[in-house]
């Protein structure tokens, strides 16, 4: 993979500064402030866009490994999602579909010009 | 002896081994089942969660806790950081989308987080009365890194988050478009939109491979919503906590 130390870096250097920013101001986790600074400099041309694209690419292509280890967690809650379950599926099913109807009805009265639809 | 094994001290050899075993273990399960998923093409064919459904019973049955298991694979947990920083090079490659209609995404995308946060975290306070998962539901329309971490700052449950996260996207990503045809929702930028907003990266590439441009926009929607909910989420959650309890 071409250019995985350049990305390296980068990444560790953006996120160095969400840990910074985090430590003095808090707010937002210091992963969210390295990913809003990422961009900045990226924006910014002061990062090769060319130099991270493939690197970058293989990074979310496998990032889903990373939270494994959170969501094996699930293993204390069986009795939560025997007694629950339902319930749970139930209302995250219910709350996505109202978010897409908002969305969905918002944007196609506020955002579609006549060229647009299809 | 298994179980003795697994669950020794993280710092004598042995502790290194099974961390070691533990880890390589996640990464081979999860590189399988990647690999079966690009072989079948099937969107429900998940990775992380075909590696869950075969860590849990392996877990169970060797008798390894939890705590365990969480400390064996910390370093796997600890790159979760860097690729969630990652995540600012698609944002920067959509910024011209989003800076030719910013004020119109973001008011939308303000009230739709704001919307999708209060119904969760109420229906959950409601039925379930239980503040940390609450927490982990009302996070559930971002996509995983910033939905655990968010979880995990607000102090709610971030076991239950990537679950939640996955039933989001596969009800969205299979069941939404049809949904939205039915409400007459027709262009691209508002399929596009709903479709990113309320099922993440699960709904991104199941509407690329329809349309690249309606994937384009979910991509734009998935990405601010992240960062709205990153903001939003510690100012409301709050005081949810205080009108709930």
């Amino acid at each position: 993979m071409k250019n995985i130390l350049y990305t390296a870096i980068a990444i560790g250097f953006c996120l160095g500064l969400g840990k910074l920013v985090n430590f003095y101001f808090s707010g937002l986790p210091s992963s969210l402030y390295g990913m809003i600074f990422y961009c900045l400099l990226l924006q910014l041309s002061w990062l090769n866009p060319e130099k991270v694209s493939q690197a970058n690419h293989w990074i979310i292509k496998n990032m889903g490994v990373c939270f494994v280890p959170a969501a094996v967690g699930v293993i204390n809650h069986f009795d939560l999602l025997k007694q629950h379950g339902f319930t749970i599926v139930l209302s995250i099913f219910f709350t996505t579909f109202a978010l897409l109807t908002f969305v969905g009805l918002a944007a196609e009265r506020y955002l579609t010009k006549p060229d647009e639809h299809g | 002896m298994l179980i003795d094994y697994f669950n020794t001290s993280p710092y004598t050899t042995a502790g290194i081994m099974s961390s070691l075993s533990l880890s390589l273990l996640t990464l081979l399960l999860y590189q399988g089942a990647a690999w079966l998923q690009q072989k079948c093409q099937l969107i429900w064919l998940n990775p992380m969660l075909l590696t869950i459904v075969f860590l849990v019973p392996f877990l169970l049955y060797s008798q390894i806790d939890y705590q365990s298991y969480r400390q064996a694979t910390q370093f796997i947990h600890a790159l979760l950081e860097p690729a969630t920083v990652a995540l600012g090079f698609p944002l920067y490659q959509q910024i011209n989308t989003i800076k030719r209609h910013w004020q119109q995404l973001i008011s939308l995308l303000v009230l739709g987080v704001i919307i999708v946060i209060t119904l969760s975290f109420a229906a959950t306070m409601l039925l379930i009365h239980q503040t940390e998962i609450a927490i982990a539901l009302s996070l559930k329309s971002v996509t995983t890194p910033i939905g655990i971490a968010l979880t995990e700052q607000l102090s709610g449950d971030s076991s239950i988050t990537p679950f939640a996260i996955i039933i989001a996207g596969f009800s969205g990503a299979l069941l939404g478009p049809s949904w939205l045809r039915l409400l007459n929702v027709h262009s691209k930028i508002a399929t596009g939109l709903a479709i990113g907003a309320a099922s993440h990266v699960i709904g991104s590439i199941v509407l690329t491979k329809q349309n690249a441009s309606m994937g384009a926009y979910s991509s734009v929607a998935l990405i601010l919503s992240a960062v709205l909910t990153a903001f939003i989420a510690p100012l409301l959650i709050p005081l949810l906590i205080t009108l709930f309890t």
